[in-house]
């Protein structure tokens, strides 16, 4: 283990417990699929729009996760490294789609996938709608993007990752976050005026 | 006034990415200009609007499940050396030459007597020596079944 990186493991003790993986330390590896699971499922489903997909996906981010182990060379958080694999091949994933599969969220079938309980129940069956109504209009601008502005946008938005540390996820500048994110911002506000995002009460139901 | 250079500061100042200063600074400006605070209440309205469901639970077993899939696509092999870092293997290596040097040289060191092998001094070997001399494994086997057999007939017969 080099200096540098024997000072990123003492700063995360997450690259101590992959040496241990790439050694081939099958509780290591579980230990950390543990602790990162929810979070790589989350960012899949957010990125690809589908939890069943999500799972497939953080099934194949934990493999390569594995297979590169050996190789990594520990800098910063363990868990930006998995969310670096979680992204490209999320962003592979969409690439892969068609273009009708791409725009899923038109699709009419859409509207008898299951849908969640907003967090307060009380609120009633108007709030519930709205809130119904505002996930599939988020969805729909997300679904637009560029793929470069979703990554970024999700991290931000939805992951609650700094700008710098979106930089360190992506290996990119932090002034490239903000461009992207910037002109994301742009393009969802333009298609909030252009009405392209709205969704009528009857296409909500 | 609005240019680019201050669209930016409030998309930082909504991300809270501004430094403190610069972001009561404009938030000052923001209070004293109406176009500013316009395009700051667009801003934040944009933002606060993008919201998604709460996430999908992780699934019972997700865990075994991740194990098994690398496992299938890895094979049980590849669970320790192929994968293992340079270093592990080079220290690996070295402790392995290192093993087969030092029992050559205590091998050479201390010869074992001539004819120590054909003594047979321990009990247990003398023993063992007879014992497959004088019984076959097929004799062993019958044997057994045999007294299995007897002590089930055993155990029938008691009321």
């Amino acid at each position: 283990m080099t200096t540098d990186s024997a000072i990123s493991a003492a700063v995360d003790p997450g690259w101590e417990a992959l040496a241990r993986v790439a050694a081939g330390d099958a509780e290591a590896f579980a230990a950390l699929v543990e602790s990162h699971q929810e979070r790589l499922l989350r960012l899949c489903e957010r990125l690809l729009g589908d939890a069943e997909e999500a799972r497939d996906a953080a099934q194949e981010v934990f493999l390569k996760a594995y297979r590169k182990a050996a190789d990594v060379r520990p800098q910063g958080q363990v868990y930006t490294w998995l969310y670096r694999i979680a992204v490209n091949h999320c962003l592979n994933q969409l690439r892969r789609r068609s273009l009708v599969r791409f725009l899923r969220w038109n699709d009419p079938k859409e509207r008898d996938a299951p849908t969640y309980d907003p967090p307060d129940g009380a609120a009633g069956p108007a709030a519930a709608l709205e809130a119904r109504r505002q996930w599939r209009a988020t969805r729909r601008a997300i679904a637009r993007l560029p793929e470069n502005q979703r990554s970024v946008l999700v991290l931000v938005r939805f992951e609650g990752l700094s700008y710098k540390q979106v930089a360190e996820v992506l290996g990119i500048t932090e002034g490239a976050v903000e461009s992207r994110l910037f002109r994301a911002m742009r393009r969802i506000e333009a298609a909030q005026e252009a009405g392209d995002l709205r969704v009528s009460m009857g296409e909500a139901e | 006034m609005m240019t680019p250079g201050s669209e930016y500061d409030l998309m930082r100042l909504l991300h809270g990415e501004l430094p403190a200063d610069e972001a009561r600074a404009l938030r000052a400006r923001i209070f004293r200009e109406p176009e500013l605070a316009e395009a700051y209440a667009k801003l934040e309205q944009t933002w606060q609007g993008l919201a998604l469901p709460p996430a999908s639970p992780v699934p019972p077993g997700f865990t075994g499940r991740i194990m098994a899939h690398v496992r299938s696509k890895t094979g049980p092999g590849s669970l320790s050396w192929s994968v293992a870092p340079g270093w592990v293997r080079a220290m690996a290596a070295a402790a392995l030459v290192a093993g087969a040097a030092l029992g050559i040289g205590v091998g050479r060191s201390w010869p074992a007597p001539a004819g120590s092998a054909d003594q047979g001094s321990e009990p247990s070997s003398a023993f063992l020596a007879s014992a497959t001399a004088e019984t076959s494994l097929a004799d062993s086997y019958w044997s057994l079944v045999e007294d299995a057999t007897v002590a089930d007939g055993e155990s029938e017969a008691q009321p």
